[in-house]
């Protein structure tokens, strides 16, 4: 064995052991020096590891963080830290306050293009054939907290939980005789009314629903019309499902 | 677990048993198991996510997986690694849908997450895993954590065992740099680019 492969070895792992290692340790200083290091370095990595995360605190808070964080990755990549002077301070607030009001004005146009991005992120949930089975996808609505929807009486051919804004939603595709449909639920996100949009080669609706909204997409040569169909037959309840 | 138990029942069409069946025992059993090793999950997601809340997201939907393919689990000792691999799949599956990497979170781990102790080189330390990049804190978390050999991750990851090897190579070097230490010279190996 030599330097060059102890030295891997010991990196990769302090507490490894073989008589070839053990033999050239015994033999090389450097390596045992390193060696030592090592062992204590990796004493500190598991008491590091072994510490209990923080205390839960602001889930949905912090997944927002993260959905704030991805809509701005595109522009500076790193949060400005707070700015200790206050007057910079309270201008920021302003401005923050006008922007704020400036995003919801226009809510749904921003929701239409974040689904868009969702969907194209997973460009294989369209081509799925087989029906998913049923058990699941009433598994994943509960789990999401979809009480009942008639969703499961249409034949979906992909069903996944997507983080999407914050929140974990259902994102199903439906297969219908105009092609692929994409169904996003969204018991979180609240539009006035019935909103088509178009983007790319995406078109969709968002129309409100009883709690939430709810997004149904259709792509390429897939029949705006079948989304409109889907879109109107489509319903959901929110809240916990009735005890078995 | 009032919550996961709530959940548990709606995870499919089980079949209301009476507590002396097979299945009750099974059911039992799995629910002892994951009641037990929920901290370690959380603790493991929680190294991996980076964030407290998407760890429990992503133990949560474990337990739902595990429950459901609770039948899958013949010997109740390798339940931990067993659940530790789902978490792990589970958060590659987030991980790749929403590349949750691309956040940069440094801000608040500096300020909130690791507001842990008394104790600054650890508290550095931890600052400097959670900075790891996730090619090598992933590996260095299954095995310091999950207790998974080199030829474990390396099936798990998809990766050559040397790969593996040199991922936790350069991990560990990485953080050789906290404590002052200088990082050892880089090992061509083959199946992982330097």
């Amino acid at each position: 064995m030599n330097c060059q492969h102890a030295t891997l070895l010991i990196g990769a792992d302090p507490y490894v052991s073989s008589p070839e290692l053990t033999e050239h340790l015994q033999s090389c200083t450097a390596c045992a020096e390193f060696h030592r290091e090592m062992l204590a370095l990796e004493a500190n990595i598991r008491r590091a590891l072994e510490v209990a995360p923080p205390a839960a605190s602001t889930t949905k808070a912090k997944v927002a963080d993260i959905r704030d964080a991805q809509r701005a990755a595109a522009g500076t990549r790193k949060r400005l830290r707070p700015v200790a002077w206050r007057g910079w301070a309270v201008a920021a607030s302003v401005v923050a306050v006008v922007l704020a009001s400036l995003w919801l004005v226009r809510p749904s146009e921003t929701l239409a293009r974040d689904l868009v991005a969702h969907v194209e992120g997973e460009p294989g949930s369209w081509g799925g054939t087989r029906a998913v089975d049923l058990g699941a996808l009433q598994a994943l609505l509960h789990q999401a907290g979809i009480a009942d929807s008639n969703l499961t009486s249409q034949e979906v051919t992909y069903a996944q939980t997507c983080l999407f804004r914050g929140h974990f939603v259902p994102h199903m595709v439906v297969h219908t005789a105009g092609g692929p449909i994409t169904v996003i639920v969204l018991p979180d996100e609240h539009v006035k009314g019935r909103e088509t949009f178009s983007e790319g080669r995406y078109a969709g609706v968002i129309v409100p629903a009883q709690q939430g909204s709810l997004a149904v997409l259709s792509r390429g040569s897939a029949s705006m019309d079948a989304a409109n169909i889907v879109a109107q037959q489509t319903w959901f309840t929110v809240g916990r499902p009735a005890q078995p | 677990m009032t919550e996961i138990r709530h959940d548990m029942r709606n995870s499919g069409p089980e079949k209301p048993v009476s507590s002396d069946t097979p299945a009750a025992t099974a059911a039992e059993g799995i629910t002892r198991v994951l009641e037990a090793l929920r901290p370690d999950l959380v603790r493991f997601a929680h190294w991996l996510a980076r964030d407290r809340g998407i760890a429990e997201d992503i133990v949560q939907e474990t337990m739902l997986r595990a429950w459901r393919s609770r039948e899958s689990l013949k010997d109740t000792a390798s339940a931990r690694a067993w659940l530790l691999t789902i978490v792990r799949r589970e958060h590659a599956r987030l991980y790749e849908r929403k590349r949750l990497e691309l956040v940069h979170l440094d801000d608040e781990i500096e300020h909130h997450a690791l507001a842990t102790g008394d104790d600054s080189d650890l508290h550095t330390l931890r600052t400097a895993i959670l900075k790891l990049p996730m090619e090598y804190r992933e590996p260095l978390i299954m095995q310091v954590l999950g207790g998974f050999s080199t030829e474990e991750i390396a099936r798990e990851l998809s990766l050559s065992p040397t790969a593996v090897l040199t991922r936790l190579f350069r991990a560990r070097n990485k953080l050789r740099a906290i404590y002052g230490l200088t990082p050892a010279s880089e090992v061509a190996t083959a199946g992982e680019a330097p």
